[in-house]
């Protein structure tokens, strides 16, 4: 009972959703006008290949083989699924999709993973001043602020700050995720042009959720101040900043169900981002793979954003009753 | 300290016309601030655009190639774009598509998330475990990827097609809303009565439980609405979806990555039209929400 049981019941709920999301792009991929993978292979015929070969090229494409009984083909493609193979990419000749994608996955991760971060220290900081000033003009210009803020596009935020940062105002390099002309390693000019090239998209991020963060904490706190217990530690005269420490306690739970949803946002947001600053990450390589008709690479990406957004689904779920202890009770 | 008053009829009349005259004048709410009746404004001249917009102008739009990328100017309000059309008529011939998605797309998410959200919350054993399964399922996909990933299929050219693909992912997060607000309604008295008197759930939710949740609705709606036109407005932007008409997201796709608009300021006005129509449009409804919360939370209504 407790957490072993509920740790298998959401891994195996977890599964069952990537497969269906699996089964899902499978069959998007067999739509595509045209049959991509049915293409390839009389493409390679024409080009002087046996029928055996060309079936054999195009299964290690596309992970199936295009006329087999459909049945086969998705217990084939499953089963190179549960290989992590995800297929060879087309416009990347020979490379396999698994390694295009999981090189472009960290430069997604660390940008959203420190915008997240950003923006949750700025979010809940001026989240709990709009909750304090809440009866004053500064807390309602605040509130309002998150609001708009929130509310504006992610591609808006962009397209505003590449434009005034890198073209109006040229401060920071216009896109890449580093300069060509430093030597890749352990220098400070590399590392220098690294950082440069991430401040724009990061702000990005951050700007993209701060919104989310400040609504959320200042309902959080509003909710919490009012509460029995806050008034019954000031009046039994506790000191302020052991009052200030279970206000935010509790103020903090509802903030860390949004972490999951702010995740599955920003790998949204990222296809965005990373299109305008023209950053090598899981978004671009997106765009990029339906610009260039490569479906492999272009489902192993969904893929994998999916697969990550399950996980901290799931991860958060099983952490959240640590958190709170009425839920480990229930 | 409480004392009782008897009125005569006279008095009760007149406090029950003060009542309701104070009542009607709740909808001044939404005009009782310039903001709140400029937003109001904007809606309503964007609402006209998406209805007539495509007939006040030819369908091919005149262009010019001796005057591209113009500045505004009094011919050209919002100045030209790559092919010297004019920018307005763009933005107003632009509109239809991008609103009424977005208002089909509403309309889905509105009526899939409240119907899923009730049921899950007044029969929250079997029907509701399964409704919530497939909604935590709804919501874990990431939205946009998705419809990036649909859109080599579906091309989504007419508009329906569009709020039809959006309003399918995007109904999550109002169902579990819901669902929480009825899983507490479902204790008060008042449902509680009307099921001790035996009425059908069927009639406990909509004559009970919807009428509760409906103000909710309302202010989740001008949110989803800002969504919806965000996610196909930056669709277009991308240029993942191949376009025959123009609309605002294929106007900013041209400004930014054919145009140049961002490395220059060549194109400065081509870009800034279509921004600053989302920009208009998400505040207004970003405001107005505000006012519908207010409109219906009496905790929040001055007085």
């Amino acid at each position: 009972m407790g957490l072993a049981r509920r740790l298998t019941a959401r891994l195996l709920w977890g599964l069952i959703m990537i497969w269906l999301v699996a089964s899902a792009t499978f069959f998007l991929l067999l739509a595509v006008p045209g049959n991509p993978a049915a293409a390839q292979e009389a493409q390679d015929i024409l080009h002087g290949m046996t029928p055996q070969q060309a079936q054999r090229a195009t299964a290690a494409i596309f992970g199936y083989v295009p006329r087999q009984p459909l049945i086969d083909q998705y217990r084939h493609y499953l089963w190179q699924l549960l290989h992590l193979n995800l297929g060879i990419s087309i416009a990347q000749e020979g490379t396999p999709v698994s390694h295009i994608v999981a090189s472009a996955f960290p430069w997604t991760v660390v940008l959203a993973l420190s915008g997240i971060l950003i923006s949750f220290v700025v979010g809940v900081c001026l989240g709990v001043l709009a909750a304090i000033k809440r009866h004053r003009l500064s807390g309602d210009a605040l509130s309002l602020g998150g609001a708009f803020v929130n509310a504006i596009p992610t591609f808006v935020i962009a397209i505003l700050l590449f434009y005034l940062f890198t073209t109006i105002w040229a401060i920071f390099p216009s896109g890449g995720n580093v300069s060509v002309i430093e030597t890749p390693g352990f220098n400070a000019g590399y590392i220098g042009s690294l950082v440069t090239h991430a401040v724009l998209p990061v702000v990005a991020y951050a700007l993209a959720i701060v919104g989310a963060w400040l609504l959320t904490t200042k309902a959080s706190v509003i909710s919490v101040l009012g509460d029995d217990f806050i008034l019954a530690a000031e009046l039994r005269g506790l000191r302020r900043l052991t009052v200030a420490r279970y206000i935010t306690r509790n103020a903090m739970l509802p903030l860390f169900t949004i972490l999951a949803i702010a995740l599955g946002l920003l790998f949204g947001g990222s296809i965005f981002i990373e299109d305008v600053f023209n950053y090598p990450g899981l978004g671009q390589l997106m765009i990029n793979s339906i610009n260039t008709k490569d479906f492999p690479v272009l489902d192993g990406a969904f893929l994998l954003i999916t697969v990550a957004v399950i996980l901290a689904n799931i991860l958060a779920d099983l952490t959240y009753p640590l958190i709170d202890p009425r839920i480990r009770k229930g | 300290m409480t004392t009782t008053v008897a009125l005569t009829p006279e008095q009760l009349q007149r406090a029950m016309r003060r009542s309701r005259l104070r009542s009607s004048n709740r909808w001044l709410l939404f005009v009782n601030s310039p903001g709140r009746a400029l937003s109001c404004l904007i809606i309503v001249v964007f609402t006209l655009m998406a209805i007539v917009g495509p007939y006040l102008y030819p369908a091919n739009l005149p262009i010019n190639v001796n005057n591209i990328y113009a500045p505004p100017s009094l011919a050209h309000p919002l100045g030209t774009d790559f092919e010297g059309a004019d920018n307005l008529a763009l933005i107003v011939t632009g509109a239809r598509y991008v609103l009424l998605a977005a208002a089909l797309a509403a309309a889905i998410t509105i009526v899939i998330g409240t119907a899923a959200g009730l049921v899950a919350g007044y029969y929250p054993r079997m029907a509701g475990q399964v409704v919530m399964r497939v909604t935590d399922f709804v919501l874990a996909i990431p939205g946009f990827p998705v419809l990036l990933v649909l859109s080599t299929i579906w091309q989504f050219g007419a508009l329906w097609e569009m709020g039809i693909a959006l309003g399918v992912f995007g109904w999550g997060g109002i169902a579990r809303a819901v669902r929480a607000q009825t899983l507490s309604l479902r204790e008060r008295p008042f449902v509680e009565a009307a099921r001790g008197l035996g009425l059908p759930g069927r009639r406990v939710i909509t004559t009970e439980l919807l009428p509760n949740i409906a103000p909710y609705i309302g202010m989740n709606l001008m949110l989803t609405l800002t969504g919806f036109i965000y996610t196909e407005v930056g669709l277009f932007f991308l240029g993942a979806v191949s376009y025959s008409t123009s609309n605002w997201g294929v106007m900013l796709n041209n400004a930014v990555f054919q145009a140049n608009a961002v490395t220059s300021t060549r194109a400065l006005a081509y870009l800034l039209s279509p921004l600053i129509s989302i920009l208009l449009i998400t505040i207004a409804l970003v405001t107005l929400a505000n006012a519908v919360d207010e409109f219906f939370n009496p905790r929040l209504r001055r007085i």
